[in-house]
């Protein structure tokens, strides 16, 4: 007991230095834990420490990314969105197939993957707070819808986007992602991590965002239209997806309807790892990227140590709970 | 008088913040019924909370029945005989009476659960406490003070060896005190330990054997009550506190305008044709029993919850208030009896609290200006005199006292003139309590104006002009402070009730 209290004494005492207080005390630890699954990684599969591979991870990184940027507004809320995946998915699948099959300008579809997304967070957000329907429900629901109308629109058939070369149908956008080997997307993705930090924690919507996840009914007697507010998170959620879309097939080309469930969990996970909490009012850009970057390369890992993509749901799934369940002991201690 | 059934010594316990409880002694006989004193805040709640393990005590011993005990949830201490009768009734409106006292242990009959066997065993507990009530009613169909007899079956059906009545007669008339009364005095023949929580000096003259006080946490004193006088336990309360003088005239100038208007106000089924006008720099106290619709009315008037029908006029112009939003336009400001969970947002920073009605006004283009933010809640935490380290300070961390002023902090910034100040010193320690007395006649002497609704019969004494009555929804009553008398207010507060 005596030796207990001791260490935590410790951890109290690293946690006031100036430094650690300005990164965030999980977020250094996240950032170990990258660098030590990189390491193993490397150590345990020959040749994973090339370019290639990290590549390859950063393709996993930007849509991830965009999604897990996305659902930290929304969980901040105190709620949650299941739609996400199926909403990227039926975003890539309706803006491809308008570009490819009824030739639609390719900056127009990229414009109409983004429009789609903002629909689908109007959708839930205007559900979940002036209708009060509880957003596991609402984002179930537009989940299905979701998949149903992008199957519908495309037929129920797959479809790809342009390849680069293929310039005629205009494959220029996947420069966005990466152009002549330099990692285009990743400068985007910061960017945009960098705008919704400030978001967040420099403008009104992040202060009432934040505050209504922490105590809403406060909030509102406060004279603040929370309703209002909780739809705008959804809202910029929804926009983030339609965002995450465009990386998506501009790293992987091929979407097929009726998926796209599983990075659900992967965004959530990686968003809730770096420090947003699942009961909302407490939320971290900073540790989002994170939680982005150990999720991403721990798939890339699992597929480069030969195992099946079965086991990376496995293991998924595995983190969201263990993740959520540390977060629900933090905080029952502090309590 | 029986042998001890109850000795707890040495408790303490702390919270971040505060020093809950410092070192309480405190034991029960059988066949005993021992009052637990203080004023709000001073501890009596936490005690009982570490008793029945809802709390647990940082130091000290508890011995119950000749063992050494620990608790760690309500259901441990039930089992082991002790059990609360709570002021706010934990009852499920919507099942039967019966249904209600057998919860979580209900009888079975195979998978069937078997509502005869309780309505039967329900009878049986009513006759042993004479007492008449349908087992089959809806709870939320019964009066407040039959609710409290459920309670009270409840607790007996527990096989109870102590029970702990906490401010029992809030919500009751005087006919149904009476009936509790008879209840009580046949507990204790039948040697069962009984703490009785009351601020309510005439009852524990009345019904109890001895008197322990708390104060600031402390244990300050256990007396026979036979032995000892009102005025021995009140200064044993009030101890070094010297209070605000209570007022014996209005301080309002004769010709002060009127600000706030309420015409037959109409909300749900606890607020039934109120109306009432408050004045510039006045004090306007609302009084009346637990449930009376003092709340509901304030949150009616203040757009929280829906209302049916009435006019409000603010200096003079008819107003809408669909919302707290609208509220908060016409300079409404509300501070919750629950702090926690309508006052502030715990998990942020005194800044945060302070600009959250008014962050409009802090703002340079789409950014919030943190820097002014923090200058206008720097300059509340000193002219408040609210204890803290620095204005980053989660509110979590603060004392009851002074998260009340953050509360009042947030209305200020927002240049509220009508202040609706509800429990205003609920949960607060008795030091910081007239801190928030001067506060708020200083508030009115300033020319806001000022609604308080308590349920303390001295604190509204002490700091009414005027004081409106609120029984069973409607108001019953309108007095001057100068003409105001407990005796008055108990009469007009009781109207409405057989």
């Amino acid at each position: 007991m005596q030796a207990l209290h001791g260490r935590e004494g410790n951890v109290e005492k690293i946690k006031e230095n100036p430094i650690v207080k300005k990164l965030g005390f999980n977020r250094i630890i996240l950032f170990c834990v990258l660098i030590l699954m990189y390491v193993v990684f490397s150590l345990l599969v020959p040749g994973f420490a090339g370019m290639a591979r990290i590549m390859s991870v950063l393709n996993y990184v930007y849509f991830l990314g965009f999604l897990s940027l996305g659902v930290t507004f929304v969980i901040a809320t105190g709620g949650i969105d299941f739609s996400i995946g199926p909403v990227m998915f039926c975003c890539a699948l309706i803006s491809g197939y308008s570009m490819m099959t009824l030739g639609m300008p390719t900056i127009l579809a990229l414009i109409l993957s983004i429009v789609i997304g903002l629909l689908f967070g109007l959708f839930n957000g205007y559900l979940v707070s002036y209708w009060s329907v509880p957003p596991f429900i609402v984002s179930m629901a537009s989940m299905n819808i979701a998949k149903g109308v992008a199957a519908v629109f495309t037929k129920t058939q797959s479809v790809s986007w342009p390849l680069k070369d293929d310039i005629e149908h205009g494959g220029w956008f996947r420069n966005l992602v990466s152009a002549n080997g330099f990692p285009v997307g990743l400068i985007i993705f910061l960017a945009a991590a960098v705008v919704c930090m400030i978001l967040l924690n420099n403008t009104k919507p992040g202060r009432y965002i934040l505050c209504l996840g922490s105590n809403r009914e406060a909030v509102r007697l406060s004279g603040v239209n929370t309703k209002k507010w909780e739809m705008l998170a959804y809202t910029i959620c929804g926009i983030l997806v339609g965002i995450a879309a465009i990386f998506f097939v501009g790293a992987y080309t091929t979407v097929q309807p009726g998926y796209g469930d599983q990075y659900n969990n992967e965004a959530i996970a990686g968003c809730v790892m770096g420090g947003t909490s699942m009961v909302g009012g407490l939320a971290s850009i900073g540790g989002t990227i994170l939680g982005v970057f150990i999720i991403s390369l721990l798939q890339e890992g699992i597929l480069a140590l030969g195992f099946a993509k079965d086991i990376q749901l496995i293991v998924t799934g595995i983190i969201v709970i263990v993740v959520v369940y540390a977060d629900v002991m933090a905080r029952r201690r502090k309590n | 008088m029986g042998e001890c059934i109850l000795k707890m010594e040495d408790i303490d316990k702390s919270f971040p913040g505060v020093h809950a409880l410092d070192h309480v002694h405190f034991d029960v006989n059988k066949g005993e019924v021992h009052a637990l004193m203080g004023e709000n805040g001073a501890g009596k709640s936490t005690l009982m909370k570490v008793l029945t393990g809802i709390y647990t005590k940082d130091s000290g011993s508890i011995n119950f029945e000749g063992r050494e005990v620990e608790f760690h949830n309500t259901r441990e201490a039930q089992d082991a005989g002790i059990v609360i009768v709570h002021q706010e009734l934990n009852m499920v409106g919507d099942l039967t009476v019966a249904q209600n006292i057998f919860i979580g242990r209900e009888f079975m009959k195979g998978f069937k659960i078997d509502d005869k066997k309780m309505i039967e065993e329900s009878n049986r507990l009513f006759a042993e406490l004479k007492i008449e009530i349908d087992p089959k009613a809806k709870m939320k169909d019964l009066t407040v003070g039959k609710q409290q007899m459920c309670e009270i079956a409840k607790a007996i059906s527990h096989d109870a060896k102590l029970i702990i009545f906490d401010e029992p007669s809030a919500a009751l008339t005087e006919k149904e005190i009476e009936d509790l009364f008879v209840i009580i005095r046949d507990l204790r023949a039948k040697n069962l330990g009984i703490v009785y929580i009351s601020h309510r000096m005439d009852e524990i003259k009345v019904i109890t054997d001895r008197v322990t006080v708390m104060r600031d946490g402390g244990y300050v004193g256990t007396l026979i009550t036979k032995d000892c006088t009102k005025e021995d336990i009140i200064n044993m309360m009030v101890g070094r506190v010297i209070y605000e003088e209570p007022k014996t005239k209005s301080q309002v100038a004769p010709d002060a305008p009127v600000v706030l208007k309420v015409e037959h106000l109409n909300a749900g089924r606890m607020v039934k044709d109120v109306s009432f006008e408050l004045r510039k720099g006045e004090i306007l106290g609302f009084s009346g029993l637990m449930g009376a619709g003092r709340t509901e009315t304030a949150r009616a008037l203040f757009g929280a919850d829906p209302k049916t029908s009435g006019d409000i006029y603010v200096n003079g112009e008819k107003v809408t208030i669909n919302s707290p939003q609208d509220a908060v336009k016409y300079g409404i400001g509300y501070l919750s009896e629950d702090r926690k969970r309508y006052g502030i947002v715990v998990q942020k920073s005194i800044t945060e609290n302070s600009t959250l009605a008014a962050l409009e006004n802090y703002m340079s283009g789409i950014f919030i200006n943190k820097s002014a933010e923090k200058k206008v809640t720097n300059q509340y935490i000193k002219e408040l005199a609210t204890k803290t380290p620095n204005a980053d300070q989660l509110v979590v961390n603060l004392s009851g006292g002074n998260q009340q002023k953050v509360v009042i902090a947030k209305w200020l910034v927002r240049n509220c003139d009508i202040l609706i100040f509800d429990e205003p010193t609920r949960g607060i320690d008795v030091g910081a309590k007239n801190e928030i007395y001067k506060l708020m006649n200083r508030l009115a002497a300033e020319g806001k104006s000022i609604i308080m609704i308590s349920s303390e019969m001295t604190e509204i004494l002490r700091m009414s002009d005027r004081i409106v009555i609120m029984c069973e929804g409607e108001k019953t009553g309108e007095i001057d402070i100068a003409e105001a008398t407990q005796e008055l207010i108990m009469d007009k507060a009781t109207r409405n009730i057989e």
